[in-house]
Parts: structure tokens; sequence; C-alpha cells
């Protein structure tokens, strides 16, 4: 190995650490008996998930957070592969600003939207609601569905609905039981996308957070500035462990779909 | 047992009145008028960009025409959704459905016409049965090869018996052996069914072949609708006349009596060589390779050639010879009727009069 090579391993290594580390400092303060967060943690103890999940005020965050994360991965769902099919089937000329318009959120600093959504949500009575969060998180979660919808969507022969149409079946049944049956692993996985970007989502949260219901990211926010406990790496694990068996179903679930796309033609 | 055929011819007429289509600035299909008979089999045949598929997506309702009408069994299907038309058709590419198994693949045009499941599959069996595919029900699309998937696509087609079939480029992406076997079961499968089928081809030997008459497309125009003996024998214009089989264009001065070869060469041409007539001036003489023979030079009658090239394959010899001027001219000669030809010698070339037709030069564009 020469000095090249390694000095880029070591920079990629570096890379990793920086990525990873904080997480590794953090999780194992949930564990931490002492009442305050210190590192390293002291002794082994459960109770500061006995405490997330034993408090009223965490729980309705939670359940809040679950639904409005639900609404948006079904909402970002249907849109989503709706908009890509119009994107990928036929948008003509169209279909570039259309599509600069669906994955600009992701460009667009989350900070702006998050502003303009709160002047917005504020006039328009939104601010706070379910329907405002499922809004404004659908927004920035539907690229992602974009993509990985538009992935599986490319690989079917477009000619598979004409002759389902041949076959008797109007478009619309053409696609449902033809198109969308094929599709579907890549539409689940993005709406898993949609799920998890929902969930842990900040900074809209924080603009657009009503006096009574708070996300879940926003109590945690609230909470770390009075008590300092380890509630809030407690909270850190259970997301994390969410976060990471949704994704690893999702990359499952573009597995199936990769199998099953074996294209029509060989 | 197969599909039960009906007494009767169970296809439909179709009559495609003006035709056209055109995207944008371009007229795919410029005024086509056909008429298709019930239960004929023709072949719509043209290079790429001559409008066949426009033609067919059209019949199917894929394509919405700009002008003219479509009518199948006299009743105006012109804008007629593809669902509602009650056409089978087969796709380039099969075009299964990969998630389906065979028999829900062929079982899918009687479920979407509301048949009960126990008499799909009896009626997807039977029609599995017809393309000789009996037992392949369970497996899925991937698990079969090319020519299978295209024999389930056919049985997808004909599963809920359509009086017309349509099929664009259906063996295209099979190989050599498997397409002539395909070709022989499309054959069968019309014979058995007697249903109307319109087959889009680029391969003229497949048209020439299957076809009860074969349709010429060049740039959306109709060239010629013609049985393939008519089409090769009397090709009604410089074009079919080149674009099926070989053919020798021999450029030639047309006097109203004679047509005048460069190098001297002179042939009387009866009313029977002209399809349209020809006014005197430029003209082509069109010549098959395989109806001229070679004489002594100076011969009587003979137009004076040089051989370029002889080209031994077997049974044929491929003779390539040139007129004074740099006309090239092929001869095809059974191999015991050529003698020892030399590259560089002198031949004298001779045609029968019923053998040569004549063409108009303006026509060539």
């Amino acid at each position: 190995m020469n000095a090249r090579t390694l000095l880029l391993n070591a920079y990629v290594y570096a890379v990793l650490a920086f990525i990873l580390v904080p997480i590794l400092i953090i999780l194992p303060m949930a564990f931490s008996e002492t009442q305050y967060l210190t590192f390293p943690p002291q002794g082994f103890t459960l109770r500061w998930f006995e405490e997330f999940f034993n408090n009223r005020r965490w729980m309705d965050a939670t359940w809040f957070s679950l639904r409005i994360a639900a609404l948006t991965a079904v909402s970002t769902a249907i849109i989503g592969t709706m908009a890509t099919y119009a994107l990928v089937r036929g948008a003509g000329s169209l279909g570039t600003i259309f599509q600069a318009l669906l994955i600009g959120p992701i460009v667009v600093p989350h900070i702006a939207l998050a502003v303009a959504l709160y002047l917005f949500f504020q006039q328009s009575g939104l601010s706070g609601t379910t329907i405002g969060y499922v809004l404004a998180h659908t927004i920035i979660a539907l690229p992602f569905t974009v993509f990985t919808v538009s992935a599986a969507l490319s690989s079917v022969d477009p000619a598979l609905e004409d002759a389902a149409m041949s076959c008797g079946a109007t478009r619309f049944t053409a696609f449902r039981l033809i198109t969308l049956p094929i599709i579907l692993p890549n539409v689940i996985s993005g709406a898993l996308f949609a799920f998890i970007i929902s969930f842990d989502e900040p900074v809209i949260a924080f603009f657009l957070a009503g006096i009574r219901d708070k996300t879940l990211p926003r109590m945690m926010f609230d909470d770390i500035e009075q008590n300092l406990t380890p509630v809030i790496p407690a909270i850190a694990v259970l997301l994390t462990v969410l976060s990471i068996s949704v994704l690893l179903g999702a990359a499952i679930l573009r597995r199936i779909a990769a199998r099953n796309a074996v294209t029509v033609d060989t | 047992m197969a599909v039960e055929a009906a007494p009767q011819s169970r296809g439909a007429s179709i009559e495609i009145e003006h035709l056209d289509k055109y995207f944008g600035a371009v007229r795919a299909v410029d005024d086509v008028s056909l008429s298709i008979a019930a239960g004929e089999f023709i072949a719509l045949l043209g290079p790429s960009g001559s409008g066949k598929s426009t033609i067919l997506m059209s019949l199917a309702g894929f394509e919405r025409p700009t002008g003219g009408r479509i009518l199948i069994d006299g009743q105006d299907c012109t804008y007629l959704p593809p669902y509602k038309r009650n056409i089978g058709m087969v796709f380039q590419h099969y075009t299964l459905f990969p998630h389906l198994s065979v028999m829900d693949n062929v079982a899918f045009p009687l479920k979407m016409r509301g048949i009960s499941k126990a008499e799909r599959r009896r009626q997807a069996e039977a029609a599995l049965e017809t393309v000789r595919l009996a037992g392949y029900g369970q497996r899925m699309p991937k698990q079969l090869s090319g020519g299978q998937q295209q024999r389930v696509a056919l049985a997808r087609a004909i599963v809920y018996r359509p009086r017309v079939l349509l099929m664009d480029e259906p063996l295209s992406a099979l190989d050599k052996n498997l397409r002539e076997e395909m070709q022989l079961e499309i054959k069968r499968l019309h014979s058995e069914l007697g249903l109307t089928v319109v087959f889009v081809t680029h391969d003229q030997s497949e048209a020439l072949t299957m076809a009860d008459r074969i349709a010429i497309l060049k740039s959306g125009r109709l060239q010629q609708v013609s049985p393939a003996r008519e089409l090769y024998e009397r090709p009604s214009n410089l074009f079919t006349a080149s674009f099926i089989g070989e053919m020798n264009m021999l450029p030639a001065e047309w006097d109203g009596r004679t047509a005048s070869l460069p190098g001297g060469g002179v042939m009387e041409v009866g009313a029977k060589s002209m399809i349209d007539p020809v006014g005197p001036g430029k003209s082509v003489l069109a010549i098959r390779p395989e109806r001229l023979s070679i004489a002594a030079p100076d011969s009587a009658g003979s137009w004076p050639a040089t051989v370029c090239d002889v080209i031994y394959a077997g049974a044929g010899t491929l003779v390539i010879a040139e007129m004074p001027g740099g006309t090239e001219v092929r001869v095809r000669l059974p191999s015991n009727a050529v003698g020892s030809l030399s590259r560089g010698e002198a031949i004298g070339l001779t045609c029968p009069p019923d053998a040569a037709l004549l063409y108009s030069a303006e026509q060539a564009t």
C-alpha cells in the first residue's frame, strides 16, 4: 500500500468517524444511571425509556408525529406515483419544468420553505394542524418518492399497458392491474422514505408548531433546553432503530422490485 | 381440443378509407385506402418510417388518425378506444405481464370481459393448447424461451376469439429457425380460426410466404396491394420493383416502340410490359436477374457486356456484369448452365421480351 492510498483510506475513515461518532456517543448515554447527560455513561438502566413511555407529553408528541408521518407517507405515495407516471410516460415539453418543480424542495433550503409556509399557514389557519404538517412534509418528501418510483417505472415497458388495453382493459385498469403491481415495491419503499423524513423533520416543525400539538423532534428541542435528562438520548436510540429498520425495509423492497423488473424482452 | 371454430368464416372485414396521420408536420400516413376481406391475411410491408406501424396502431386504436375512417365489419371505429374494439393484438416484444403466470396472462382478456374463473381457466387452457403450450400455465413468463413467450402472447390475443388479429412485427425478436417455425404456426392458426390477420413486417420474405395479399408502403403512401406472385412479377412502380426481390434497373431511351440501352442494346417493348403507359423519353427497363441469360458476344439480339465477377453458390451462380456506360447487371443462372466465365470476358446478354418491364424514369424519386 503506497502513501497515496494510505492517505485516501485515512481520509475516508475520518469522514466516517465524523459522521458516526456523535451517534455512537449519544446512544450509550441513554442507558446511564445519572440524572443528567454524562459521558462516559455510568451504570446501566432502562428507566429513561420507561420515563419516555410513561410520560403523557412525550406520548402525545410521538402519536402526533406518527400520525403525520403515516399520512405523509400515504399522500406522498399517491401524489408521487401519479406525478412520476406523468413525468415518465409523456409530460411532453412541460416535463422538464414539472420535474424541476417536483425535485425543487431538495435544492431549496428547508428554512426558506419553512418561512414561506409559516407566513402562508398563519393566514390560512393551517399552522400547527395535522393537515398543515402533512402538506409541508409531503412537499419535502415528494422528491425522494419520485426518484424511487421513476427508477422502477422507467424499466416497465409502456407497451404492457397497450397490451392490456388491447385485451379489453381501460387505461386506468391497465395501470392498476399491470403497471402498479410491478412498481408497488418501489412505491412502498418511497412511502417509507417519506415516513422517516416526516417523522424526524425538525425545521418545519419548529416554525409550524402550535402551542399544544408538537411533533416529537420539536418536543425534544423544547425539553433539552429545560432538563438535560437522558430521556433525550433514549428517544434518539428509538428514532435511530426505527429509521434503520424502515430504511432496511425499503432497501429490501427495492431489491425485490429490481428482481421483478428483469426486463420483459430477454 | 382446439378453440372451436365456427362453421362460417369468423373474420371481420376491414375498410380503411383515406386514412391520414400527421405527427406535427410529418405526414406519417398519407391518404391510405385499403379494403381487407373477412378472413384475409394481409401483410403491411415497407421500410422503417413507411407508416405501416402507424396504420396498424390506428386499427388497434392506439393512434388517433388525423383524417379518414376505419370500418370494421361496417362499423365506424376510427375513434373507438382500444379496449372497445375486440381486436387481438400481438406486439413486437411479447409484452407478457411479467408478474402474472402464463395462465393468468392468457386469461386476462377473459377477466376483462367478466367471465367466471372456472370458465376463464378452461378457455385459457384451450388457447394454450392451440399454440401447443398445454401444461405451461403455472410457469412465469420469465421461465419461457422467446418463442414460447411469443406463443403465449398469441394465445392471449386469440383467447377471446376476436375477429381481427393484429400483429406488429411479432417475429422480429426471434432467431431465424424459430421465426420460420412461428410463421407456419401463425399460418396454421389463421386457417384454423379463420380470423382476419393484419401483419406488419419489414421482412419481405416473411410477407411473401405468409400473406394472401401484401400492401407495400413508402413514406406513408400505399404503393401496391397484390398477392405475392403479382407483386414479384408485375410490380406497379419502380419502388416496389426495387423493394421486392432483386431487380436490374437499366436506364433506357424509349421511343414508343423500342427501348435502347447504353452501348447499343435494343429491345422491343410491347404493351404488356408496361404497367402504366409510358411516354417517350428517358425510361427504366426492370429485369429480374434470373430472367437474363448469357450468350456469345455479338450474337443476334444480345446486349454487349463485360464480366466483372462470378460468384458460385451451390445450386445457383451469380454473374455480375457491366454494360458500356457503367450500368451493373446481375444475372442469376443455374450453376450447370454457366460455362467457364472469367473476369473481363466480353459476353452478350439476352432477355425474353416478356421478362422486362418498362417504367418512366420520372417516377424514380
